[in-house]
């Protein structure tokens, strides 16, 4: 099976932080059977996170922590997760992560002939400018922990979390009120997302976008600029 | 002689500041060197600063505080 079934994104998140502690390269896709919203784990230390978390678990989303930032993000049977672990040369910015998995998505869906761009949607949940967009509405979003080295490298988690299929309608009150508890102005709204199952025929998802997913990724990976990568390049 | 520890100035491109999330230390408290002092957080990215020297953490910018690329934010004594 290319996509790892977990039973809770908990686990999911977990299994990508013990891959980001081997600091060697590595990729994940994943999903979960369970449905919940993660969020970063600097949102735990706020004060109201344990009202907040408790009314959100009664309405059956409950809330986990992981390591990246941004913000809340639905998780489920209808998020599919993709993770890059990998030392980052010297001298490397944030934006090179970001153009790394944005472009191994954008390639992978070039292949069912959809094409995305990248960019800010105003109301989408876990906003950022380094969304993938098709049609101006948000598919997936991005973020990524990085952890010096000690040598002048890094070590980078990036993460892409695509929608596959809508989540259901109980979602968006609470996600409303976890942006709402962070300081979030706007609400995030359903109709700024689009999904997989809105763009691809029902007989190519999700498996024949799964295996172009994880060649995108894998090339770039391999094509990843190899100054100053020795050792870490060979694992 | 106190040692900075500083925000990276060569991170991410742009000249968007950044949040400090957390100080994984007290202020005062001792720390070696390498370990995982604080994080910060720009851009959606969480990043991790490492002690850059042994000895004794002073704070100077507080967790939720909003800094700019190569701010110091404390130092090591």
């Amino acid at each position: 099976m290319i996509c790892v079934e977990f039973q809770s994104a908990a686990d999911g998140v977990a299994r990508e932080e013990a891959l980001f502690a081997a600091g060697k390269p590595a990729l994940l896709l994943w999903r979960s059977v369970e449905r919940g919203i993660v969020v970063p784990r600097s949102r735990g230390r706020r004060p109201g996170f344990v009202g907040l978390s408790m009314a959100a678990a009664r309405a059956g989303w409950p809330l986990m922590l992981r390591s990246s930032g941004g913000g809340a993000v639905p998780q489920g049977p209808g998020t599919i997760n993709l993770a890059i672990i990998t030392p980052m040369p010297v001298g490397a910015r944030v934006e090179e992560g970001y153009r790394l998995i944005c472009g191994a998505i954008s390639e992978a869906l070039m292949r069912f002939e959809v094409a995305t761009e990248t960019g800010s949607v105003d109301a989408a949940f876990c906003d950022g400018a380094w969304n993938v967009t098709v049609g101006q509405r948000k598919l997936a979003g991005t973020a990524q922990r990085w952890r010096p080295m000690g040598n002048g490298q890094s070590v980078a988690l990036i993460h892409a979390a695509i929608v596959a299929a809508h989540p259901p309608a109980s979602i968006w009150p609470v996600l409303s009120q976890v942006e709402a508890q962070a300081g979030g102005i706007t609400p995030p709204r359903r109709e700024v997302h689009v999904a997989l199952d809105e763009l691809l025929p029902a007989a190519m998802a999700p498996h024949a976008l799964q295996g172009a997913l994880m060649r995108a990724a894998e090339d770039r990976l391999h094509h990843l600029p190899r100054r100053s990568l020795d050792g870490a390049a060979a694992a | 002689m106190a040692t900075d520890i500083v925000i990276p100035s060569d991170l991410w491109e742009e000249d968007e500041e950044c949040v400090i999330t957390s100080w994984l230390v007290d202020d005062d408290g001792s720390v070696q060197e390498g370990a995982l002092i604080a994080e910060i957080m720009t851009a959606k990215v969480q990043y991790e600063i490492n002690a850059p020297a042994t000895g004794t953490v002073k704070i100077i910018e507080e967790a939720d505080a909003v800094v700019a690329k190569g701010a110091v934010i404390g130092t090591i004594e």
